[in-house]
């Protein structure tokens, strides 16, 4: 039976097969030796680590119980914004800026003794779909190190897959979260909008982005989402998850649960990635879910509409780094629009640069109706379809990405070539929905393939219950050479 | 069709610089970018109105005092500042 990696490790704490130190130190020496091939970690928290280690062990010692993530090694990306610790979110821009409060979630998981092993790298802002955007060199598969972790949480995927993690938190604006856990062969879930609290992250596109776990299996997600789906008033859009706790029914019996599939979602997708998706859909068969086929013609235009609209909320969230008040400052100018316009032309990378310009292109007078004001319209057409397509299935199920792992420097050269890899992703982030990425095979170099099941909103526990049973029947993790093997 | 006159006008509201011997490449991206996203256009006018993803509407509550960020933490991150103020150069003579 497929099992939780989390709840192995936190049985050994309980049962003193191990220290939390111990556990702790493993994972700090296996990044040590790991970190110069994968590039998973930007910052490492050593001290904090083993602070937290110590108190958990002091806590084992008097012999009282742990929550399930008690003492467990994890890790943020470098977008969380984490008290005392560098959060860089891979800019120049803000290489040396360190938060004065923690994002809501680490909050909530420091609570809990999680014992935070460092941040990890990202494309600049999360702007990217290989991590290669990042100011400090794009993270590495652990299935092969020729290949990219995919992005934008790269970092974090990198770790989880290459045993320098238990388990991360990512975002997910358009796919950043499901893409690098499908390339690095692990689980990655974005949640419903609302249902985790955003405080802390810092912003790409607001109405879009969203916290998620990255983990080892299906019930590992299920355990940390539950941990961190919690309201805050600090976030205004925040709801935190509705119904009981997901783990109640994770393991639920799936006959009879209408599986969707949209045949658009599988145009233009590689004819492997494609074969291990009906491979999937069979295993459902097999499992007693019912199939339902439908038309989804309102996809065709997400892609677009995605990055018109990011694209426009980013060039407006970053209109904030100037210089002035916190990051990376031009050395020499001549007065302060000056000193602004250095700062942000020589702190920006390329990319976050170009999302920029086009964000502003596409809301400057004269373009606004034609761009932004269309491509809104057009995402209430794409919230509507999806409305209706869950009126005849529970979960709808698609590839995650058209294709597996790209290699190194391969995606950096053609924008628009590199956006249309995220048109499986994007659909979700435009209608805020949940959606879940889960392994379901290799292809012939041996790099991971990854399917989404996608819900409703605030249906975590219905994509996360036909998940975990098509993990626990095909079983295709795949483990790789790197890190702690426990 | 972006123009390199339309790329200058855009890089000064977005406050960046673009450096001349790079304007070529930029204005040649930003034109397959726009190129792409009119695909757009194509789709008919009966669009429905989007105001917010999950249809959220505003919830009120009181009002209450909590301690707020200490002044010295938050200008530990500027660059250069002076008295417990951020420091920039004059804006008017």
């Amino acid at each position: 039976m497929s099992e939780s990696k989390i709840a192995r490790l936190h049985a050994m704490l309980q049962n003193k097969e191990i220290s939390c130190t111990e556990l702790t130190q493993a994972y700090l020496d296996a990044i040590e030796k790991d970190n110069a091939a994968l590039n998973a970690y930007v910052t490492a928290t050593p001290e904090t680590a083993l602070n937290t280690a110590k108190a958990v062990d002091e806590k084992i010692a008097k012999g009282e119980s742990l929550h399930l993530l008690e003492g467990i090694p994890m890790t943020l990306k470098d977008n969380i914004s984490t008290n005392g610790i560098r959060t860089t979110c891979c800019s120049k821009i803000l290489e040396d800026y360190v938060p004065i409060y923690d994002a809501s979630v680490w909050k909530i998981l420091k609570s809990r003794n999680a014992v935070l092993l460092g941040k990890t790298n990202m494309d600049e802002f999360a702007m990217g779909s290989s991590c290669e955007t990042s100011y400090f060199g794009g993270a590495k598969n652990p299935h092969s190190i020729s290949h990219v972790a995919g992005g934008s949480s790269g970092g974090v995927a990198s770790a989880v897959g290459g045993n320098l993690a238990v388990y991360g938190l990512g975002s997910d604006t358009g796919g950043s979260i499901r893409q690098p856990a499908s390339f690095c062969g692990i689980v990655g879930l974005k949640p419903t909008y609302g249902a985790v609290s955003r405080f802390g992250l810092i912003a790409y596109a607001s109405s879009f982005d969203q916290i998620g776990p990255i983990t080892a299996t299906v019930e590992d997600t299920a355990i940390v989402f539950d941990a961190v789906s919690e309201y805050d008033t600090m976030d205004s859009t925040s709801q935190g998850r509705k119904g009981e706790p997901v783990c109640n029914t994770l393991k639920n019996d799936i006959k009879g649960m209408k599986i969707g599939i949209a045949k658009e979602y599988f145009d233009g997708v590689r004819e492997d990635v494609k074969q291990a998706v009906e491979q999937a859909i069979r295993v459902y068969q097999s499992l007693g879910a019912e199939i339902v086929y439908f038309d989804l013609p309102a996809l065709k235009y997400a892609l677009p509409v995605y990055y018109i609209l990011a694209c426009a909320e980013a060039s407006s969230n970053l209109g904030r780094y100037d210089g002035i008040r916190y990051g990376y400052k031009a050395d020499s100018y001549s007065d302060v629009n000056d000193m602004i316009k250095k700062t942000r032309s020589n702190g920006f990378g390329e990319e976050v640069k170009r999302r920029i310009l086009l964000g502003t292109y596409v809301l400057s007078s004269g373009y606004y109706d034609a761009y932004y004001k269309k491509a809104q319209n057009l995402r209430g057409t794409i919230v509507k379809a999806f409305k209706n397509a869950f009126e005849s299935c529970d979960v709808i199920l698609a590839p995650t990405v058209p294709m597996t792992a790209f290699e190194n420097g391969h995606a950096v050269s053609d924008p628009v070539e590199t956006y249309l890899t995220d048109i499986c992703t994007v659909p979700v982030n435009i209608c805020g929905l949940p959606a879940v990425s889960v392994p379901c095979g290799c292809d012939a170099k041996g790099l991971p393939i990854g399917m989404q099941l996608i819900g409703n909103n605030f249906s975590e526990s219905k994509i996360l219950n036909a998940a975990w049973q098509y993990e626990n029947a095909a079983n295709l993790f795949k483990p790789t050479d790197f890190g702690v093997k426990l | 069709m972006v123009t390199k006159d339309e790329m200058m006008k855009i890089a000064i509201l977005s406050k960046l610089f673009v450096a001349e011997e790079d304007m070529d490449k930029l204005t040649k991206d930003m034109s397959e970018i726009i190129s792409f996203a009119d695909t757009i256009n194509n789709a008919s006018d009966e669009g429905t109105d989007f105001d917010n993803i999950n249809n959220l509407s505003n919830v009120l509550r009181e009002d209450c005092v909590v301690p707020s960020l200490d002044r010295e933490q938050i200008l530990a991150n500027a660059k250069d500042s002076d008295d417990g103020c951020f420091l920039v150069k004059n804006i008017m003579k």
